[in-house]
């Protein structure tokens, strides 16, 4: 059946007007001109004054100490932990665009995934920021590192936070990799197109000498193949060892078996829904109509609507759990949640997540980007809400009703908010300006294979 | 305060005001803290002028001692770094003394024990004397003579008050008048006598804002006497409380509360327990502990006693004819109490009207408490006075220009008195007024010479206890601050220009030894004895018996401060039946009941009559019931709130015909309807850690109703004021946190009483081959008094955080106690738990630190490696007991206290790290080393965590599990004995004893 308004099944992924050398001209072309646009200088104005709140915000955190924020006992996570499984989110959804879908081999993931990307290499450092911030002696991050100290004192490998610590210590330099192992053909594209010397020299010497011999497309290929392979259940395990994290601990409402996918299922919404933010923005501000068309846009605001209804799926059994259980003080810390102090988090969250991206079923609003730009928007914020009042709420009403709490938040856990949020930003406006944002060589490939009739 | 002097003083205070700093200099050169700060060119002149004139001043300041402590070169045998020393002394409470032994670290006094040979104490402290320490280091104690507009020296002081004297002994003392607390020192007492003779016309005042003037009016009624009582609760089978302090507050509360919960633990009396009732109109700790308690306002309270008097057979049988919904509840408990005859005590707390301990004291005549359950005693008392009486006729004199010299010996009657009696207001016609006082308090301030006082552990001293026995206070530490003991400024008086509190306090007892063993020693005749102040050492008989004399003195001398009291003096009792007939004498009820709000004033449990004000342990200490920290409210029962349409936070203004105040409502229930409890001594000036805290009580009460006044408006005033308390949450919320039987119940049903534990697991368990701690807490004997808190506090290195950090949540208190309801908010149950942490063994704090910060030991301790600890906080998150508690800022650092006075057993934990209770590790480490040298096992007892030490009522038991003789062991094994949490399967080393009611099956139902 096809409903009123849905894509035709054979609409194109790249608009035929677009041949291999006009794309290498028009993708180059945003990297090579002189100076920028001046929606980006806008962007990046903002980004970077929000960013220079965040190192505000570091340098009063680390003279006055993590009693700046609002945590407290029994609230002993705030911002910091819910942010971090937020940005963590977000960056894994990068990951499953670009990882996931290239492995099960999604024509659409093309275009899109070196926004995805981005998006992702933007998201890690907020990440990994984070748990750092929150720590009571941040200076000594490091000792979660597995070294030979002189004390003979390893880490506690018991420790959820341990697994935690190394998986996105793994994730962030795969990640890393991952991003760049696809940028250098492209990067030697941009080398190939320069005119001045200083862009050579900076694009060749990133390119690392990249020809284009069929050689080193093959092994290319079966290296950027076997990385996809392993980022696909990365992404899934990183995720998943985020929601042991929580899941691990003996505490109301998060001790709870099914947070592993729980946690993946708001990263594939969340993180798809700020792609799908960002590539209307890059989409619009770099002209890129043709190569990334309607089909992409498309595609996504399935992927958010399947998001959004697994995630439906886990709140109901998460409701279901605390309610059914004869477990009192997990009954109490619910109805906490869903009726006590965080009840209008709560239920902003539910409508944000999961009722209001039911109206992607509607062609209509997929096709319509300001629709879709504030729907994924409201995933996002919504997203976000979840993961808060996840954490706080647990800890307010924990075992011991004398010690129950409250968390307000402080100016300081705000704006370690926007401050990574202009990190995030920040980092992302560089990085479209330095490098190109849609993937030439794998939309080069489609242009191919739909010459030869294929796709 | 138009002195220009003082304000030039003032703004150099000012002038250098960081606390880091001024607690280096403090340290370092404490006089001249003032002088150094931030250079600029305009403040270094101002500050080069401070230092020429400071340097012409350098002379009038406490002198530099003569003999010079130095430190030790050699270190003399016995002072060990790491091994403590105890010695005994006492400190009081209302002039009363608690026998304490303060344990000494390298010489200097670290924490305050309780005295286990002193009968007011038995080896337990309560929580304001286990912070006396803290007072006794606190560096905003005064320090400097003040002379009238000037900076003096005691030599200045003594100068002028010697030239006074001469004025005076011609007038015969005429316009010479004392104004002290509550005086339990015979040393003292002696040396006013004497002064009396000396100048016959002077007239020694007392002002205690505390006192217990409607009891001594009631004895003098009943006796034609001043007496006073000790109880004995070992041998009351049913005892009736009449909003009653006695296990809170009353002289020997330490020593009651520990007969009381010893009646209380029926697993080791063989399943026998005393009964309990308590009518009262706000909560009190023996009320939180009664089978049967009624909340009632106090015209029905009045009722009641007379009720109860005359089921008893103590008054008209027509007092029974009342209408009353609690007339079948006090039918049944006045049979009770008759039919325990001899076994029975009625005790009402020091609020209670005139009336009413008249009555109480013909009940307990009529119930044979006399001689059984209550011994009436010579008062221990120097003098008791009528405090209301004595104060208001001095202000009249002052006022009336009588008076020209006024001695104020610690006491602060221009914060304390009246509002009604202007004592602040006369003071000011009084042309030589001189307070003696630990702080700049607000008589200081107004009197013409202030003169820092010693603190009690740094003066000689003697004083008794509640029965009489009396201790000589010996001083823990060379006066750190400057200051001078009362007997000292007395002595000047006399006439002795160099006074020595020691020579003083010793030529006493030696004429007291000397007139003991003439006349077969009566101790009770000590107070009166005035004896020659100025009498020199002995000189007279021949020097044979002389020296065996001496000898025999040094011998009684040293041991009276080893042992911390002095042998054979506690009172004998009196053998005494109140006059007949004074209960038909009594005036009928006034009737009461249109809907006026009463209010109840009570001493703090904390700042007490606010002369704590400066002791943040105190400040911050939750309080019992509403576990309010930093402030005080008027306390209204939550049907109250509801007429009044308020609820906790919001300000209400209240004023009675002495005055008027704005203070935050705090719903409390359990309080009595249109009645509220205000706590005096908040609302501080001067001389308190942070002045202004609270709201100040005593502007609204008036000397003709001093405990109990009728508000004339009582009204909301629509602000809001934030109170920052420590409980989440009132109620156990579904959970088991708190189980409860009837004593019934445990001699029947032993099987239904015992947990039923879920402890079952696929893995073996831990082997602990060597100890096993453990400790014990038996809910039923924990009164709520919050001694361990404190006790913790002092002995942990505790930081407090202040009103804010405590309103975020993040007191640091190692050990709290939880006060749960139950039932109905008018009138609940409520019991008490402490929570220290429970040392699981599947701790659930351990397997989430990623650092191997917190782990277990092979005794089972929980242990915590500050070192370790990078702050990740999920340990907190995961303990459900939630006893973990997060150094967010450098608490420790921001601590107002010098460094010696912390304890150097114990790392001060910087910022950023977890902490939480230890079991007092340091502690056991320390016996253990002992026993390892010593070649030995660990003794059960041997060791002792602080909070266990100071309990008045030896509800916390700690020792090794593995020994199944030991105290805690047996404990364990009650069928009463119960972990929290237990489907956790977290195992903790900590278990509770529930609670057993021991209900009066006649009202069965109706108990709430």
């Amino acid at each position: 059946m096809s409903l009123p308004g849905e894509l035709p099944a054979d609409e194109p992924i790249v608009a035929p007007a677009v041949t291999m050398s006009s794309l290498s001209f028009e993708v180059s072309s945003r990297v090579l001109r002189p100076g920028a646009p001046r929606w980006w200088w806008i962007g990046f104005g903002f980004s970077f004054a929000l960013f220079i709140l965040l190192v505000i915000q570091l340098a009063w955190l680390f003279i006055f100490g993590i009693g700046v924020w609002g945590v407290n006992i029994p609230v002993a996570w705030g911002f910091a932990i819910s942010e971090y499984v937020w940005w963590i989110a977000l960056a894994s959804g990068g990951t499953i665009i670009s990882a996931l879908f290239h492995i099960t081999r999604q024509p659409w993931r093309a275009a899109t995934n070196r926004i995805a990307e981005t998006m992702l290499l933007s998201a890690i450092p907020c990440a990994g920021l984070m748990p750092i911030m929150h720590l009571g002696r941040q200076g000594l991050f490091y000792w979660l590192f597995p070294y030979s100290s002189v004390m003979g004192v390893w880490p506690q490998v018991r420790s959820p936070l341990w697994w935690d610590f190394i998986c996105l210590f793994c994730y962030i330099l795969m990640s890393i990799m991952y991003y760049y192992t696809g940028l250098l053909s492209d990067l030697a594209t941009v080398r190939d197109l320069a005119r001045s010397r200083f862009k050579q020299i900076f694009y060749g010497v990133l390119a690392l000498g990249w020809r284009g011999s069929s050689r080193e497309w093959r092994n290319h290929k079966i290296v950027y193949a076997i990385m996809s392979a392993i980022m696909a259940p990365m992404v899934i395990s990183v995720h998943s060892v985020v929601g042991l994290d929580f899941a691990g601990g003996l505490t109301t409402g998060w001790h709870d078996t099914q947070f592993p996918p729980y946690f993946f299922f708001g990263a594939v919404i969340s993180g798809t829904a700020v792609i799908v933010m960002l590539t209307i923005i890059v989409r619009w501000g770099y002209r890129l109509q043709d190569v990334i068309t309607q089909y992409h846009l498309n595609a996504m605001a399935k992927v958010v609507l399947v998001g959004s209804l697994l995630l439906a799926y886990a709140y109901l059994w998460e409701a279901f759990g605390s309610i059914y259980s004869s477990d009192i003080a997990e009954y109490t810390e619910y109805m906490h949640r869903m009726f006590g102090f965080t009840a209008a988090g709560f239920w902003a969250e539910k409508a944000l997540v999961v009722i209001i991206p039911q109206l992607l079923w509607l062609p209509a609003v997929r096709r319509n980007q300001t629709m879709l730009f504030l729907i994924s928007g409201g995933i996002i914020v919504g997203m976000w809400i979840e993961r808060y009042v996840f954490t706080t709420a647990s800890l307010e009403h924990n075992y011991m009703p004398s010690y129950w709490g409250l968390f307000y938040p402080t100016f300081w856990d705000w704006a370690a908010l926007a401050g990574t949020i202009g990190l995030f930003l920040t980092m992302f406006f560089v990085l479209i300006r330095l490098v190109p944002i849609v993937s030439m060589a794998e939309v080069r490939d489609i242009i191919e294979k739909k010459k030869r009739g294929e796709a | 305060m138009t002195n220009p002097a003082r304000d030039y003083w003032r703004s150099l205070e000012e002038l250098a005001d960081s606390p880091d700093f001024a607690a280096v200099v403090e340290r370092e050169v404490p006089r001249f803290r003032d002088v150094l700060d931030k250079f600029d060119r305009r403040q270094f002149l101002t500050l080069m002028a401070a230092s020429m004139a400071l340097a012409g001043l350098s002379g009038c300041g406490p002198e530099p001692n003569p003999q010079q402590r130095l430190p030790y070169v050699e270190a003399p045998p016995g002072v060990v770094p790491g091994r403590q020393r105890y010695y005994a002394t006492a400190h009081t409470r209302d002039g009363y003394a608690e026998g304490v032994l303060l344990a000494h670290e390298m010489a200097r006094p670290i924490k305050v024990e309780g005295n286990p040979d002193h009968p007011a104490s038995l080896g337990a402290a309560g929580a304001i004397t286990q912070a006396s320490i803290l007072s006794l280091y606190n560096p905003r104690r005064a320090q400097t003579v003040v002379g009238p507009g000037q900076i003096s020296s005691w030599e200045g002081f003594v100068a002028a008050l010697y030239r006074r004297r001469e004025q005076l002994l011609k007038k015969r003392g005429e316009g010479l008048r004392l104004l002290t607390g509550t005086i339990t020192s015979p040393s003292l007492g002696a040396q006013i006598a004497a002064l009396q003779t000396a100048f016959p016309a002077m007239r020694w005042h007392q002002w205690e804002p505390l006192h217990r003037d409607n009891e001594l009016a009631a004895d003098q009624m009943a006796y034609g006497r001043p007496v006073a009582r000790v109880f004995d609760l070992a041998a009351a089978d049913v005892i009736f409380a009449v909003d009653s302090d006695l296990i809170s507050a009353a002289p020997g509360w330490l020593a009651y509360a520990r007969q009381f919960a010893a009646r209380r633990r029926p697993d080791e009396t063989g399943g026998k327990m005393s009964r309990v009732y308590a009518i009262e109109s706000t909560p009190t700790l023996i009320g939180a502990k009664a089978d049967h308690r009624l909340p009632m306002r106090p015209v029905e309270v009045a009722a009641s006693v007379r009720f109860l008097a005359g089921a008893v057979g103590a008054g008209p049988s027509q007092w029974t004819e009342i209408q009353s919904p609690h007339r079948d509840w006090l039918k049944e408990a006045a049979a009770d109490l008759t039919a325990n005859k001899g076994h029975a005590l009625v005790h009402a707390g020091r609020e209670q009207s005139i009336e009413i301990h008249l009555l109480v004291e013909l009940i307990n005549a009529a119930l044979g408490a006399h001689g059984n359950t209550v011994r009436l005693i010579e008062p221990p008392v120097v003098s008791p006075t009528l405090h209301l009486q004595s104060l208001s006729e001095l202000v009249g004199d002052m006022q009336a220009g009588k008076v020209d010299t006024l001695l104020i010996l610690d006491t602060n009657p221009a914060y304390s008195a009246p509002a009604d009696i202007p004592f602040a207001a006369a003071l000011k016609r009084v042309p030589f007024s001189v307070s003696l006082s630990l702080f700049a308090d607000e008589s200081a301030l107004l009197a013409t010479w202030q003169v820092p006082a010693k603190h009690e552990y740094e003066a000689w001293g003697d004083a008794r206890a509640f029965d009489g026995t009396a201790t000589i206070q010996q001083p823990q530490v060379r006066p750190l601050y400057g200051g001078h003991a009362p007997s000292e400024v007395l002595a000047v008086l006399q006439g002795n220009t160099q006074p020595d509190d020691l020579t003083l306090v010793r030529q006493f007892w030696q004429r007291q030894q000397g007139a003991g063993s003439a006349a077969e020693g009566n101790p009770q005749s000590l107070a009166g004895d005035a004896g020659g102040g100025q009498t020199g050492p002995q000189s007279s008989g021949s020097s044979q018996p002389a020296l065996a004399a001496a000898e025999a003195f040094e011998a009684f001398w040293h041991e009276a401060l080893r042992r911390g009291v002095v042998a054979n003096t506690a009172a004998p009792p009196l053998t005494l039946t109140p006059k007949a007939g004074l209960a038909e004498g009594l005036r009928p009820l006034p009737l009461g009941g249109e809907a006026a709000i009463d209010l109840l004033f009570r001493p703090d449990e904390g700042l007490w009559d606010g002369r704590h004000a400066e002791n943040p342990w105190l400040l911050e200490l939750a309080r019992t019931f509403t576990r309010l920290t930093w402030d005080n409210a008027a306390l209204i029962a939550p049907a109250t709130a509801k007429k009044h349409g308020v609820k906790t936070g919001d300000v209400v203004a209240i004023a009675t015909r002495y005055g008027a105040t704005k203070a935050p409502v705090f719903v409390l229930p359990g309080q009595a309807p249109d009645t509220a409890t205000l706590w005096l001594g908040w609302g501080r000036q001067a001389g308190a850690l942070a002045e202004g805290v609270g709201f100040d009580a005593y502007r609204l009460r008036g000397a003709a109703e001093p405990w109990l006044a009728r508000a004339t408006r009582f009204e909301k005033t629509g602000e809001t004021y934030r109170l920052a308390t420590t409980q989440g949450h009132d109620r156990v919320a579904g959970r088991d946190l708190i189980r409860e039987f009837t004593l019934d119940r445990f001699n029947n049903d032993p099987e239904y009483v015992k947990q039923k534990s879920k402890d079952v697991s696929l893995y073996p368990g831990y082997i602990y081959p060597d100890r096993a701690w453990a400790m014990a807490i038996d809910l039923n004997s924990c009164i709520g008094c919050q001694a361990c808190t404190i006790a913790c506090q002092a002995e942990n290195n505790v930081p407090t955080v202040g009103k804010d950090m405590v309103h975020f949540g993040r007191i640091m208190h190692w050990l709290r106690i939880d006060r749960y309801y139950s039932g109905s908010p008018d009138d609940p149950d409520v019991a008490f738990e402490p929570m220290p942490c429970m040392h699981c063994e599947n701790a659930p704090c351990e397997v989430v630190c990623p650092v191997h910060a917190t782990v277990h030991d092979h005794e089972g301790l929980n242990l915590m490696v500050y070192n370790r600890c990078v702050g990740t906080r999920f340990c907190s998150n995961n303990c459900p007991y939630k006893v973990r508690r997060f150094n967010f800022y450098d608490f420790a650092a921001a601590t107002e206290r010098p460094p010696e006075s912390w304890n150097p057993d114990v790392s001060v934990r910087g910022r950023g790290v977890m902490e939480k209770c230890t079991y007092c590790i340091q502690r056991i480490k320390v016996k253990e080393i002992e026993a390892e040298r010593d070649g030995r096992k660990l003794r059960d007892g041997e060791v002792v965590t602080a909070c266990q030490q100071s309990c008045p009522t030896q509800a916390i038991v700690f020792g090794d599990r593995n020994d199944s003789h030991s105290h805690v062991a047996r404990r364990k094994a009650t069928p009463l004995d119960y972990v929290l949490l237990d489907d956790l399967n977290t195992r903790p080393r900590t278990s509770y004893a529930a609670i057993v009611h021991n209900p009066n099956p006649a009202i069965g139902k109706e108990q709430s």
